[in-house]
């Protein structure tokens, strides 16, 4: 029956023109770029503009004015030392963990990893609550040794902060390692290297490029942090640029704003200093890799040493990722602040008053998590048509369309905050949308920043599909409806889910840019604990993350649950 | 029924096709031949629809497919298409490949829509997978892959089956096999294929036309008898028949090799473009060797590789290195020996003419 060719004289032929549809296409991304201007580099442009006007006119009278003021730079001096500080201890934490889990032969690393993780999820200033209760009064540490370092100084800020980055270290140090080649390794051994060349000439050029990465990421997440400096150096009276902007802001002077735009603009230059320092490492880099990563393990050491690793390994990990939280939880039960840990002082009093007396704390729930899941739906929808966009497309202005949605990520969230406040306050002079003071300025604010988030996951989403998925579907006489359903959306579904995961935990708990636009009755999750510890209530605060954290963890089980199980039926990896 | 006009293809600066001109003939089995980057692959992809040339037409039976402005999208042509990743989808069984082009593709016909698993049962028999109708990607071997692909091709009966490399991730075994299997699909379907491919053997055993590509443009356009024993230039007699170019003068119908003034070789069926260049191409099988006492020109052997059906030796002569293959019954030959080289005489062999 199938020798006979088709019958092709009574098949409907026709084919619309195409070409006025491609004449609107450069319409649309010319509009489309317009849009991504207007909401990424805009207001980015407001605040630079702000900081050299006086009344109308071109002046540098801000930047003096700030820049002769010793506080400004005691500000800058203890931002570079914290930053610095906490880049380096992220980096030694984060490379050799990474080099350790890429090489060397061990068991349990999934767990391990998923405990090297939890940092990474849960917000640091959770993190810094939970080290506060952990090496407080009346916590464990305290009445084991009688003595307890003091988290409330540079030192204890450092240390945060280079506990919460380490992660990022990690992540991006891992891949690097097990992506080079292990016959790179082996020829270099067959050429009579010893190991500390082998080291310092082979392993390490190559993994520059990874580490340098990772370390620019600590660097300007430490820089862009605020819970940690808030919790720990407000009190402390340290200050550093991020809590000096806030505090200018919420203090609101005669010249708050110029002055905190000044402020913004230093940050800002310390955060390209940055980059620019990581620029020249690798500048030289030349890389080749292996396109798969390698997960074999390359070193076995003898059994003995193996288990004091997997010892050591596992007491650093539930000491830094566990143990805190756990005393968190613990503390969070004790009726009033400072009393010792035992059975009779032990209530759930702190719960009932967050969760039942307290009318703010289910507000900013209703509040966080409504805009967490509004700024989720609209990342997903718009950052997965521009992923798409890019995937299809790849070329200058996809590129220049991403870097710009980059920079409100990049920026500093102090300084992302007063962007959104002056583009938003008076988005054309003399017309005031009403945005600013509503919770409104919250949603356009937590997209600004964290659409590049799905926009990369959905990104890579689509490289991980091979085009000849699709093209197949085209030729296989697919139109463009039937090819995502059947075809695209199964396969990029894990890589969507975990984006727009990662923007809805942003969202969820985020701090700094909440801080600076929240308004009575809009506050946020991160806000209310922030006011709790503020005003001293630090049960309360304690209780409330203690429930975030677990609800965060639920999340991520149940998205890895999903994921893994995804992988199973539907794309049948084995 | 596919006629291409002087289609240009750029890719910014670098032009991938020069200005091509081929006409396709309907049932016809085209191979396209060429090395990496001849643009071989531009072609295919310009057939498909995947994108429009920078300047020239291409009509499919008679209509304007693709041009600089107008482009009918793949999903709306009547083709198959074959990838050289096979292209499965890894959440779909070998059912749901074989059922997705005769649900969706527009030339399907109404009948097999109607009855989707008659049709899907009857071309997996037809590639031999009636057995593996629900396995996933993951279970199935490299060549079973290869049949899944090839049978989403051909479950709706396109008039043109594009294959690109179909069997370049193939182990050597199963390339042999399934060469038999696409002829006998090329057979049964009766449908246009053109085939891809940078592996001359592949051309030469399946094809009825062969293209050969380098640089963008056609070389050649003829029978794979044609193309083997009459390359019309330099660039065909060595990737096509691996030819030993020999500079010289033709004079007369006899060849007068330049480093050889007094050599006088007969014509071996050199084409006249050849000839005019001044170049004889001499195919490895073509060369005599003997013993260094004999006539011919005096090399030396460089290397010598038993190949089980005959014996491939360099030979150097006069700085240049020839490549020579002699049947395993000839006299043989050590590293070192001095040999006499010579070209055979001609038979004439008659080359149908397409």
């Amino acid at each position: 029956m199938i020798s006979e060719q088709s019958v092709v004289s009574d098949r409907k032929r026709s084919a619309p023109s195409l070409a006025p549809l491609f004449r609107f296409k450069k319409v649309y991304a010319a509009f489309g770029l317009l849009l991504v201007l207007l909401f990424f580099v805009l207001p980015v442009f407001r605040l630079l503009l702000l900081s050299v006007l006086e009344d109308g006119a071109w002046s540098l009278s801000h930047y003096s004015g700030v820049l002769r003021e010793a506080a400004t730079w005691t500000a800058v001096k203890n931002t570079v030392y914290i930053t610095a500080g906490s880049t380096v201890l992220s980096l030694v934490l984060g490379v050799s963990l990474a080099w350790v889990m890429a090489y060397v032969h061990i068991r349990g690393k999934r767990w391990m990893q998923l405990f090297v993780f939890l940092p990474f999820i849960i917000p640091s200033y959770i993190t810094t609550l939970a080290w506060v209760q952990f090496l407080g009064k009346s916590g464990p540490v305290s009445s084991l040794f009688g003595w307890t370092p003091d988290l409330y100084s540079m030192g204890g800020m450092i240390f945060l902060l280079g506990m919460s980055h380490y992660p990022l270290v990690y992540l991006f140090t891992i891949e690097v390692f097990r992506k080079i080649p292990r016959e790179l390794e082996e020829a270099a051994k067959t050429a009579g290297a010893g190991k500390m060349s082998i080291f310092l000439k082979v392993m390490l050029p190559l993994a520059l490029p990874g580490i340098a990465s990772g370390g620019l990421l600590a660097f300007l997440s430490s820089l862009d942090n605020f819970g940690i400096p808030a919790f720990l150096g407000i009190p402390a009276n340290i200050r550093v640029l991020s809590t000096y902007i806030y505090e200018q802001v919420v203090g609101f002077g005669p010249s708050a704003f110029a002055r905190a735009a000044v402020l913004s603009v230093l940050l800002g230059t310390i955060a390209l200093l940055g980059t620019f320092v990581q620029w020249l490492l690798l500048k030289k880099s030349r890389v080749t890799e292996t396109v798969m990563p390698d997960r074999e393990p390359r070193i076995y050491v003898s059994p003995l040493r193996q288990r004091l690793l997997e010892g050591g390994i596992w007491l650093f990990l539930v000491v830094t990722s566990f143990v805190p939280f756990a005393a968190m939880g613990a503390l969070s039960l004790i009726k009033a602040y400072g009393l010792p840990f035992h059975l009779e002082n032990l209530s759930l009093k702190n719960y009932q008053y967050v969760f039942l007396t307290d009318p703010k704390t289910g507000s900013a729930l209703w509040n966080s998590v409504s805009l967490a899941l509004l700024a989720t739906v609209v990342c997903l929808a718009a950052g997965t048509a521009l992923a798409y966009i890019r995937y299809r497309n790849p070329g200058f202005f996809t590129k220049l369309a991403e870097l710009c949605i980059t920079i409100p990520y990049a920026l500093p969230g102090t300084v992302l905050a007063l962007c959104m406040i002056f583009a938003w306050m008076q988005p054309v002079p003399g017309w005031n949308p009403g945005l600013y003071g509503s919770i409104w300025i919250l949603l356009v604010a937590y997209i600004t920043r964290f659409f590049v988030l799905q926009v990369r996951g959905s990104y890579t989403a689509f490289l991980q599909v091979d085009p000849s998925m699709e093209e197949a579907a085209r030729t296989s006489g697919a139109h463009a409806w039937v090819r995502w359903r059947r075809v695209l959306l199964p396969l990029i579904m894990p890589g969507l889910a975990g984006g727009a995961l990662l923007v809805f935990l942003m969202v969820l708990t985020e701090l700094t840019v909440s801080s600076l636009l929240w308004s009575t009755g809009t506050e946020t999750i991160g806000v209310v604990i922030f006011n709790y510890e503020q005003a001293g209530y630090t049960t309360y605060s304690t209780a409330f993350a203690t429930v975030l954290v677990l609800a965060i963890l639920a999340g991520g089980l149940l998205f890895t649950a999903f994921s893994s199980r995804w992988e199973r039926k539907v794309m049948k990896k084995q | 029924m596919i006629q291409l006009h002087n289609v240009t293809k750029q890719y910014g600066p670098f032009t991938a096709l020069h200005s091509v001109n081929l006409e396709l003939k309907r049932s016809e089995f085209t191979a396209i031949l060429g090395p990496s980057g001849c643009g071989k692959t531009t072609l295919l992809k310009l057939l498909a629809g995947f994108m429009k040339p920078s300047s020239g037409e291409i009509y499919m039976d008679g209509r304007l497919s693709a041009s600089k402005s107008e482009l009918i999208p793949p999903e709306k042509r009547n083709i198959g298409m074959v990838f050289q990743s096979f292209a499965l989808w890894p959440h779909m069984t070998v059912y749901d490949h074989v059922a997705f082009p005769i649900r969706h593709h527009r030339h399907t016909r109404e009948e097999w829509k109607q009855d989707i698993v008659a049709r899907a049962q009857h071309v997996l028999k037809l590639v031999g997978l009636e057995q593996l109708f629900d396995r996933y990607p993951s279970e199935l071997s490299g060549g079973q892959k290869q049949r899944v692909a090839l049978a989403r091709a051909i479950a709706p009966l396109p008039d043109i089956l594009l294959m690109d490399e179909p069997l370049s991730a193939l182990d050597v075994e199963l390339r042999m096999e399934m060469r038999n299997e696409i002829q006998r699909i090329h057979r049964e379907t009766q449908a246009s294929i053109i085939y891809v491919t940078h592996d001359q053997g592949e051309a030469l055993a399946m094809a009825d036309k062969i293209v050969v590509m380098n640089g963008g443009k056609i070389e050649q356009i003829g029978s794979p008898e044609e193309v083997y024993t009459k390359p019309e230039t330099a660039f065909v007699a060595s990737f096509v028949g691996k030819c030993n170019m020999i500079k010289g003068k033709w004079d007369n119908g006899q060849f007068c090799p330049e480093a050889f003034p007094w050599e006088s070789w007969p014509d071996i069926g050199i084409t006249d473009s050849l000839k005019k260049e001044g170049l004889c191409p001499v195919r490895p099988e073509q060369w005599q060797l003997a013993g260094g006492s004999a006539e011919g020109l005096k090399g030396t052997v460089l290397s010598v590789q038993y190949q089980g059906k005959e014996v491939h030796y360099s030979v150097e002569v006069d700085n240049e290195i020839w490549i020579v293959h002699q049947p395993i019954f000839a006299r043989r030959f050590q590293i070192g020996d001095t040999v006499s080289v010579s070209v055979k005489a001609a038979k004439r062999i008659e080359v149908p003419v397409f």
